[in-house]
């Protein structure tokens, strides 16, 4: 009894494109080329493009691993356990940031290969289960942290107790001291910053919605204005989110990937097949979608490109 | 003699769930509220145990002070540790995950034997990455000579099994099969003899409901040997009830539950010989003075 949809591994099928506005041919054709390019995933997450050295890395939460691709070398993996690790984040200096879900902190891997604990209490209590996260270019991490970690089946590590009483948004400033940014979220999921850094996007698995912050270079953020609700019967919920050079609004929902302009309105959906979890921008010219779900890593080709934050 | 019961405690949100004494008050799930309580019989105090249990249903108190939790929304045991922590044991069943463990009971070896049926609600996380197995079974957790957790299948003739009970010697396990929720009656309550390794044949029936009844959802035994189990429904049968059995299996009263849909029953209080009860509405029930006395299995002094 597979629940995961089958794909054509090393091949490409047609993936269609919802034209919802006018804006929408302005950023895809009606149909685009997915190319199967990973397989053997449980759950595939934190897709983060590495762009010195030119590849892909992505967590298979529930297989409990790391795993990076490039065309040359396909498919490997990296660190198996990987505490479930979940979203995941390239910094200015080249090194990956790791949302740990499953091993209840936020964690780096250096470039000589050691590991560091960036954060793992929020005044005393062990955090959630870090689930996504981003970088500024001053090297702030922003991370989302619900609960999914400590109660998904497969996915939990050495201690299945919460013991905060909220899931909160948080921020590591520069010198490694942790903030909450906010404490409003039922569930909050995907979180990625605007191409100037001035926005704050974080959307909420529950409550189906994506809020928008503004943020000072202080890392401070305002009052939360409702972005987009979202309504649609299809099955899928919010979860990886991610902004293009222009501004325009990526995230996962019902039945694929859902493009927002700045203002808010519902671009395009691409019709991802499958549960999409999370995608990302990666390749030279950025203009390569990356996209992990349940049981394959799939890639496609966009007009813009991913914001750029190294 | 007819049991008297009282509300304790409640109603909480939704179905309460899975009993233990610990000696001195009785811990009770709040499945849908994802707590379990703690109720003091001499002051009436209701007090968190834990919070965020992610819909855990059975519980059972160990000797360690340790409490074993069948975690309906996780598809695990898990086990709360007297530091506030909560750790998991073993979720695999020859590998694969199993269903959503509800009612459990720990007998005098410390091994966790558990009911593993479909539950109305779906497990945490997304659909389909995990695939049920294509059976519903009582399940055995036991430690390995290296201490490490381990998962065995007991039961290879139920339907779906919900309730689960040790006679006073541990050698029969009682256990209530048949789910009408999953289309799979009429239910029984089952006898099984336990060999030497562990291992049970065929169970006996020592008792079936009629067509649509809803069967036994809680099972104990007190210390004569006979079998108290609590179920029905205001729908169908006999309405809500408490049955007492005989150990073969003869119906020797049975008591109308003044409350719809009993889940769990278990006995405490000092002396063992109240009966409390949990409810669909999510009650804490007790009955006193019962007649019936509990059974101890070396559960940790009172402290």
């Amino acid at each position: 009894m597979a629940y995961t949809i089958t794909l054509p591994f090393g091949e490409t099928v047609s993936m269609e494109v919802d034209m919802l506005d006018s804006g929408g041919e302005h950023l895809f054709d009606a149909a685009l080329p997915l190319e199967v390019v990973g397989r053997d995933i449980l759950f595939g997450e934190g897709p983060a493009w590495d762009r010195r050295n030119r590849r892909l890395y992505f967590t298979d939460i529930c297989g409990d691993t790391i795993q990076t691709w490039c065309r040359d070398m396909g498919q490997q993996v990296m660190i198996s356990s990987s505490g479930h690790a979940n979203g995941m984040c390239m910094d200015r200096e080249g090194r990956l940031v790791v949302a740990g879900w499953g091993n209840r902190t936020v964690w780096r891997i250096e470039r000589d290969g050691t590991r560091t604990t960036l954060a793992s209490h929020w005044q005393g209590k062990k955090l959630n289960s870090p689930n996504d996260i981003c970088v500024r270019s001053d090297g702030s991490i922003f991370f989302t942290d619900p609960q999914g970690g400590l109660f998904n089946v497969g996915m939990v590590g050495d201690d299945l107790q919460k013991y905060l009483d909220f899931q909160g948004v948080f921020r590591i400033a520069p010198d490694g001291v942790l903030h909450l940014v906010t404490d409003e979220f039922v569930y909050p999921n995907g979180i990625c910053l605007s191409p100037d850094e001035s926005l704050l996007y974080v959307n909420d698995t529950r409550e189906k919605l994506i809020r928008v912050y503004d943020l000072n270079p202080a890392g401070n953020v305002g009052k939360a204005r409702l972005f987009h609700q979202q309504t649609h019967p299809d099955p899928g919920i919010p979860d990886g989110m991610k902004c293009d050079a222009e501004g325009n609004l990526y995230t996962t929902g019902p039945g694929g990937i859902w493009v927002h302009a700045p203002d808010g309105t519902v671009l395009a959906r691409l019709k991802v097949p499958g549960h999409p979890g999370n995608f990302c921008f990666g390749d030279e010219d950025n203009r390569t979608l990356y996209i992990v779900m349940l049981g394959w890593l799939t890639r496609t080709r966009v007009r813009i490109p991913g914001a750029v934050r190294w | 003699m007819t049991l008297k019961f009282e509300l304790a405690a409640g109603p909480f949100k939704g179905r309460t769930g899975g009993l233990s004494w610990d000696g001195r008050s009785m811990l009770f799930s709040a499945v849908l509220e994802e707590r379990v309580l703690r109720f003091d019989p001499v002051t009436g105090e209701v007090t968190d145990y834990r919070k965020y249990t992610g819909r855990t249903n059975g519980i059972a108190v160990a000797p360690d002070g340790s409490v074993f939790g069948a975690q309906e929304g996780g598809r695990r045991l898990i086990r709360f540790l007297p530091d506030g922590s909560t750790v998991q044991t073993c979720d695999l069943l020859d590998g694969n995950h199993h269903n959503q463990p509800t009612d459990l009971v720990l007998d005098r070896r410390g091994r966790v034997w558990f009911t593993d049926p479909h539950n109305l609600v779906l497990p945490f996380g997304p659909d389909g990455i995990f695939p049920f197995p294509d059976h519903t079974s009582v399940l055995r957790l036991d430690r390995d000579d290296g201490r490490a957790w381990k998962l065995s299948r007991v039961t290879r003739d139920t339907k779906g099994p919900r309730a689960l009970a040790l006679s006073s010697d541990e050698n029969t396990l009682y256990v209530a099969d048949g789910d009408l929720d999953h289309g799979t009656g009429p239910c029984t309550l089952r006898a099984y003899q336990i060999g030497t390794d562990g291992t049970v044949g065929l169970g006996k029936v020592l008792h079936t409901f009629g067509a649509g009844e809803r069967g036994i959802e809680g099972l104990a035994v007190d210390h004569n040997g006979n079998i108290i189990a609590c179920g029905g429904s205001a729908k169908s049968g006999a309405g809500p009830a408490v049955h007492v059995f005989s150990a073969t299996g003869q119906v020797l009263v049975i008591h109308p539950v003044p409350a719809d849909l009993p889940m769990r029953c278990a006995f405490g209080d000092a002396g063992l010989d109240s009966l409390y009860l949990t409810t669909g509405a999510g009650q804490l029930l007790r009955a006193r003075a019962t007649g019936h006395r509990g059974l101890e299995r070396g559960l940790p002094p009172a402290c």
